[in-house]
């Protein structure tokens, strides 16, 4: 009965003015950066983290994570209608989703990623609130041992989800690790790394490496193939967006997998919706009766990743309001967020803040029901957007950056260096190695460090402690069995397979 | 026959310049301290002037740091300089890369150069870490992490540039020098320019340095949307969202 207690409390937060005024905006922007190809949501949340400054807390992260959710139903719509995935999240869905539309369905398939999608939130908000309390309990028996295995299994989740190379993922994380470093140690204070620049003295904004890498570099990347994107927008106006009844009964199944296939793979640190996506897709192709449909127009191939990506960015919030630590590069900022407000993330969060966390729980069921309403009857207004050229979307989008890091300590050394970590992430890009898993070893560095001195202190200098702990050690052997699997030949070839989906 | 003495000729052509990149590499932080010590000669910054950086830099280079691998074999343990320490640490470990480099066939580029370009991040971690305390009994001191985990990217780097060296791998990509420039150089202005010359300026100029990124911008167009993108800038940042932030010129103000 608590649940439900507790629940109608943040409804109560959920659906007062402002939060209700945050949650829309969050959506819409959502939305229009997941319609938008060249914007993405790490981006996106990086810009606006600075805006959220001036707002009450609750009202901030409802706003940041209808972005979240927001940019997973934008971008099926550009998937669908263009052929071109808004969000790395949406690229499998054109596979299908822009063949139907090819044969005239592009109503019902927006109707059915909007349904799939609508279903997937309300799954996800409702295991968020049922997980919620009892994981809390179980964190609370954590002690600095088992927060730093975790984390290590959070790390090596990071790296087995990776696209490519483990070597080059795992590579990457410690380099997110190195460069949290820089700046003052926390225990004595002593400058590290810093050179002597006062800006470095507190370390490297995470803001301002996040908009670097994914911001900067992103916008330099696609200058690459010259700013026109092709676009071979379906012309014909969208008409009828009911579903027939056998496209119903064809993508309930394929639904409820990528529900639950997607609140799986959102949950496990390292994941999100990006592979949920892409593992879904992949089940369904592998258990349907006749995989040639396929590619061709399948609406299973539309419902189950659109599914498996919303409840997937919806699950990815469980480990970080329970456990504090996050899952993935946009919880990360998230973290970043309840930080400015001067709130520590970690399972005290939700008996300190119950308005905080029971309001986000509800304002993401509302948001996903503000979503349908956005997504389907003003589906020509966001088609319309796309005809907006690059050429003009990126100067904006560099100077909206700019001015976004500016305003987060009004130093212009932050532009400087978030200009460098755009040349970084350039780099990077061309040389095939992952950011994602950086950002996320930079947000884990110092909780990781401060709990591994912590628990060696405890233990008087003896490594054994992550060993002898239990639940330290079975954390620990999950991880050391995850790294294992993952270079095994038989799972790699199964790993690449999965991420090869979207290139033929 | 031909054909192929031809391929590893220009194999190993490109196996020299990759050589003699690491060994600029190996280089960078002496050279970028000199050039940036010139700036004292002006009165800008602090530090050593460009003299001094040169001398200390060449002769921890040429001399002080063999003299202080022979040393230590004498049993002399006395305090390194830091330019010694950067020379031992971060600077020869690049040399004996560049020198193997050339006798190597590099199968994959892309894999062999990204692993050696993040084996000297990691090198030149690990030297920035050397000045801070390590273990202090069983408590960590403040370089024990960055050193633990530098150590162990300088392995992981090592392990990237092996499987360039074993494994066929694509080659390097193309880079555009046109993007990264204009969108670059708008950062900077940004930068700069906002303390001076405020947003509406700044903002605006920056606009349209972007825009020259690209070579599809239509002028007249860009100047409309960049007017009207800085007019709401200045409108939403200051007003609506709360952050204060200077408006006009500094000398229009005054």
């Amino acid at each position: 009965m608590d649940l439900f207690a507790n629940l109608a409390h943040g409804f109560v937060v959920a659906l007062s003015p402002i939060n209700l005024l945050m949650c829309l905006i969050g959506a819409l922007v959502g939305t229009l950066v997941g319609v938008l190809p060249g914007i993405g949501t790490i981006a996106t949340v990086a810009m606006l983290l600075p805006i959220t400054f001036g707002l009450p807390p609750v009202g901030a992260l409802i706003m940041l994570a209808g972005i979240y959710y927001g940019a997973q139903y934008g971008g099926s719509t550009t998937s669908i209608l263009v052929n071109i995935p808004g969000e790395a999240t949406s690229v499998v869905t054109a596979l299908d989703g822009h063949q139907m539309a090819k044969q005239g369905r592009a109503g019902p398939a927006l109707a059915i990623a909007a349904i799939g999608s609508f279903f997937a939130g309300c799954v996800a908000t409702i295991l968020i609130a049922v997980l919620g309390a009892p994981l809390t309990k179980l964190a609370l028996a954590f002690g600095p041992a088992e927060y730093f295995s975790l984390m290590v299994l959070g790390l090596i989740f990071a790296v087995v989800l990776a696209k490519g190379s483990v070597l080059k993922a795992i590579a990457m994380i410690v380099l997110g690790l190195l460069l949290s470093m820089v700046g003052s140690d926390i225990e004595t204070g002593a400058s590290r790394m810093a050179f002597n620049i006062p800006e470095l003295a507190d370390g490297l904004g995470f803001a301002t490496v996040a908009m670097g890498v994914f911001g900067f570099a992103e916008i330099i990347r696609n200058l690459d193939h010259g700013a026109e994107l092709n676009r071979d927008l379906v012309q014909q106006k969208i008409t009828g967006l009911m579903p027939t009844k056998k496209d119903l009964i064809d993508s309930t199944p394929a639904i409820l997998r990528g529900t639950v296939l997607g609140s799986i793979l959102g949950i496990l640190p390292g994941g999100g919706a990006v592979i949920a996506s892409f593992a879904a897709y992949t089940l369904e192709k592998k258990i349907a009766k006749n995989p040639s449909r396929f590619g061709r127009g399948a609406i299973e191939g539309v419902a189950a990743p659109e599914s498996a990506n919303n409840a997937a960015a919806q699950t990815s919030f469980i480990p970080l309001l329970t456990l504090g630590i996050p899952p993935n590069a946009v919880m990360a900022l998230m973290v970043g967020a309840m930080t400015i407000h001067g709130i520590v993330p970690g399972p005290q969060v939700m008996q300190k803040q119950p308005d905080l966390v029971w309001g986000m729980i509800a304002s993401m069921w509302i948001g996903n029901l503000m979503l349908i309403i956005i997504n389907l009857p003003l589906v020509g207004i966001w088609v319309r957007l796309l005809r907006v050229p690059y050429r003009l979307m990126f100067p904006s989008i560099v100077i909206f950056c700019a001015i976004g890091i500016y305003s987060v300590n009004n130093a212009p050394v932050d532009v400087i260096l978030a200009g460098v970590f755009g040349l970084v992430g350039y780099w990077l890009i061309k040389h095939d190695f992952e950011p994602a898993p950086l950002l996320l070893g930079m947000v884990l560095g110092p909780l990781m460090e401060e709990n591994l001195r912590r628990a060696l202190l405890i233990s008087r200098g003896d490594w054994s402690v992550f060993v002898t702990r239990p639940l330290s050690a079975v954390l620990l052997a999950v991880a050391a069995a995850l790294l294992v699997l993952a270079v095994l030949p038989t799972l790699r070839a199964k790993r690449d397979e999965v991420f090869t989906e979207s290139e033929n | 026959m031909a054909d192929t003495m031809g391929h590893s000729a220009t194999a190993k052509r490109s196996n020299m310049s990759v050589a003699l990149g690491i060994f600029v590499l190996a280089l960078a932080p002496q050279i970028f301290e000199i050039i940036w010590s010139l700036g004292t000669i002006v009165g800008w910054g602090s530090g050593r002037g460009p003299a001094a950086a040169l001398i200390g830099h060449a002769s921890a280079l040429l001399a002080g740091a063999p003299g202080a691998v022979f040393g230590s074999f004498g049993g002399e343990a006395k305090k390194l300089s830091s330019d010694v320490l950067l020379a031992l640490i971060y600077s020869y470990p690049l040399f004996a890369v560049a020198i193997l480099t050339i006798f190597m066939t590099i199968k994959s580029p892309q894999d062999y150069i990204g692993g050696v370009v993040l084996m000297a991040v990691a090198l030149f971690a690990l030297w920035a870490s050397s000045d801070l305390q390590g273990m202090r009994g069983f408590s960590f001191g403040a370089g024990t992490a960055p050193r633990m985990f530098g150590g162990l990217m300088v392995a992981l780097s090592a392990g990237i540039a092996l499987t360039g060296l074993l494994q066929d791998g694509p080659g390097l990509s193309h880079y555009s020098w046109r993007g990264p420039l204009f969108v670059m150089a708008s950062i900077l202005f940004f930068a700069l320019a906002i303390r001076p010359l405020g947003l509406v300026v700044s903002a605006f100029a920056s606009f349209l340095i972007a825009a020259a990124g690209s070579h599809e911008t239509r002028w007249i167009e860009a100047v409309i949307v960049g007017a009207c993108l800085t007019a709401g800038c200045a409108i939403l940042f200051p007003y609506i969202l709360g952050l204060p932030m200077p408006m006009l010129p500094r000398f229009l103000m005054q």
